[in-house]
């Protein structure tokens, strides 16, 4: 069996950050409607490649050290593909903006909570606490 | 008790093949250096010791193996081949270290290479792609599909992609080394160094000084990419332009975070290398036929790979390959696979592979898009977009539509005649530096020029899912694939919408 099936998809793993950051942030702020952070791809790198030190369910994030930063052609693609799913976008006209579309909460509620068990969720919890840390809220 | 001996590792499986390859070789010395007269390029003049490369099994197997996959199924004149594409991509890489080492001179700044890097850039473009197998890219897609690659999770390659790393392995491999060594570093009397080459084609350097080098053979805009957006192009007669003497006047080297990288003096090349990418993805690669091909030879590697026994894939050399493994599909290149009118003595192998000879290729059933979902913006993109790396789920969910199915429709089809083609979106990364005038800094590329989401923006109205089946019972799978697709993904799509485009 082709070996992607055992573990958990990387752009699942961004999208379960995402939207328990955005509901961190939600908690604390009642009066917010949306999450939308600052952040290019760089920096997304910079963030994951940190937290995978720490964080064992990161590890589908894998980060090549051949050249002056950590990169991860995984959370390349997991941002592309969110994107192109429609669960974030980013803003005109610099695109430095990403927010959480409305989809990825039903995303999260009805795929990624019967996915992720209960210790992985906790994991991922923490996870997007640290994010929130790290981005600067739009 | 006997302990059974381990299975072999990748690197064993790869060498195996390059043994097989050079069985019943014979090298005759080159004479010396050779021009090739190449349609995009003009003349390329190769080296003594290129041409020795260039004569061996490992890059003449690249004549037999089409650049573009099927894609002239479509565009009748894209039967260029990954062969002719290697040596167009040694040329460019000489044409960019020229072009930087120029521009230091005019600048008077210091240029970090020298002529031995010269012969180990040429030599990794030269050897980048010798492990592509069938179909290049349709096949690429199928063995991740088909195949456990937790092997090429290995420390040392674990970012680069598969067919990288199957180059990589097989110019480290044993037998080409001891081959090369012999009569490349010996014969040619030429210093060359398989480890430098070998890293270069996977984006690497043991010198951060020379980090440049790597991404001249891999890297967001690399010698690589540069041929073959202006070769597939050119031979799907498509008029776009890739201005690379443009490109060329603007690259340099620069310094970042201790490393000497490429930068671009400005980001209107850039711009033209992207819309020739999209152009090349939205009218080639991703047009609705040629997924439809690619789709159809899945069907057939995949039937093939479920039973070995009845349907193996005859080699050279009484060999038989059952494509389960990716080191299976360098054994088969186009010529051979699609000449074997008799089906491998396999009745369905037999009808695809007539199908593929008499272009009796699959209907669009559905198609899935923006225009034909009424509710786009449902996650179910999301659970669709995640089929293209969950194979299993992928070929459960085909295998339902075609259960669906009236029994009539049923049994007029094969299980493996319902194909869903969900294509990913193209890769180009905004990692590349620019340096925007002379003392300024290096900075990002994407900081003047949305990379990635003009990519997106671009995928996000391009992006189209189809479903494929034979023609006779076309609308009852597009029938049973509404439903299964919506209890699937939530998505809801209008079969008239998809009509329109279906033709049904």
């Amino acid at each position: 069996m082709p070996a992607s099936q055992n573990a958990a998809l990387p752009d699942h793993i961004l999208a379960a950050v995402l939207t328990l950051a955005k509901r961190e942030m939600l908690n604390k702020q009642p009066k917010e409607t949306r999450f939308a952070f600052h952040s290019d791809d760089s920096q997304l790198q910079e963030i994951f490649s940190e937290l995978q030190k720490d964080y064992r369910i990161l590890d589908a994030f894998v980060f090549s050290d051949s050249g002056p930063e950590p990169y991860s052609p995984a959370l390349e693609e997991s941002v592309s593909s969110l994107q192109l799913s429609g669960l974030i976008g980013r803003e005109n006209p610099e695109y430095e903006v990403v927010f959480l579309q409305p989809s990825a909460d039903g995303f999260f509620d009805d795929v990624l909570t019967t996915e992720f068990d209960k210790s992985q969720l906790e994991q991922l919890t923490k996870i997007a606490s640290v994010f929130l840390d790290r981005v600067k809220v739009a | 008790m006997a302990v059974s001996p381990a299975p072999p590792s990748l690197e064993e499986r790869v060498d195996t093949f390059v043994q097989w390859l050079f069985e019943d070789f014979k090298p005759v010395p080159p004479t010396g250096p050779k021009v090739f007269n190449d349609a995009l390029l003009g003349h390329l003049l190769f080296a003594k010791h290129e041409v020795a490369v260039i004569d061996c099994p490992v890059l003449q197997r690249l004549r037999r193996i089409k650049q573009t996959g099927l894609v002239y199924y479509v565009f009748p004149s894209a039967t260029h081949s990954r062969f002719e594409h290697s040596l167009g991509a040694a040329a460019l890489s000489e044409r960019c270290y020229d072009a930087i080492r120029e521009r230091a001179k005019v600048e008077e700044t210091t240029f970090p290479g020298d002529d031995a890097d010269l012969l180990h850039l040429r030599m990794a473009a030269l050897l980048h792609d010798v492990g592509h197998g069938l179909c290049s890219h349709a096949s690429e897609q199928i063995y991740k599909q088909l195949s456990n690659l937790q092997e090429f999770k290995n420390d040392k390659y674990k970012a680069n992609q598969e067919g990288e790393v199957l180059s990589y392995l097989i110019v480290t491999s044993p037998t080409f080394q001891k081959w090369f060594e012999e009569y490349v570093v010996r014969g040619c009397q030429v210093k060359l160094d398989l480890k430098v080459v070998s890293d270069l084609i996977l984006g690497r350097h043991g010198e951060k000084d020379k980090y440049f080098l790597a991404k001249i053979v891999s890297g967001p805009f690399d010698c690589d990419k540069l041929d073959y957006i202006a070769r597939d192009s050119y031979y799907c007669g498509l008029a776009l332009t890739v201005d690379l003497p443009r490109f060329y006047s603007m690259i340099s080297t620069e310094r970042y975070k201790d490393y000497t990288d490429l930068a671009l003096r400005s980001y209107v090349p850039v711009e033209q290398i992207l819309f020739g990418k999209m152009n090349l993805f939205g009218s080639v690669y991703h047009h609705q036929k040629v997924k439809c091909v690619g789709s159809m030879l899945r069907s057939v590697i995949g039937h093939i790979a479920q039973n070995p026994e009845q349907a193996k894939f005859p080699v050279r050399g009484g060999r038989h390959v059952s494509f389960t493994d990716p080191v299976e599909y360098l054994y088969a290149t186009d010529d051979e696979f699609f000449s074997q009118a008799g089906g491998f003595g396999d009745e369905y192998t037999k009808n695809m592979l007539s199908r593929f000879r008499n272009r009796n290729l699959f209907v669009r059933c559905l198609e899935i898009s923006r225009r034909t979902v009424t509710n786009w913006q449902h996650y179910g993109r999301q659970k669709l977009i995640d089929l293209t790396v969950l194979p299993e789920k992928l070929l459960d969910l085909e295998n339902k539509i075609h259960a669906s199915l009236p029994p009539a429709d049923r049994a007029k089809s094969n299980r493996d005649d319902v194909r869903l083609s969900v294509p990913g979106i193209p890769p180009l990364s905004g990692e590349a530096l620019i340096r925007t005038y002379r003392g300024a800094s290096a900075e990002k590329i994407k900081k003047y020029f949305p990379v990635s989401e003009w990519i997106q923006s671009y995928a996000h109205n391009k992006w189209r899912s189809y479903v494929y089946a034979p023609r006779e019972v076309a609308p009852a799978v597009r029938d049973a694939a509404i439903s299964v697709l919506l209890e699937y993904s939530g998505l809801k799509i209008d079969a008239n919408m998809s009509n329109q485009t279906c033709h049904l």
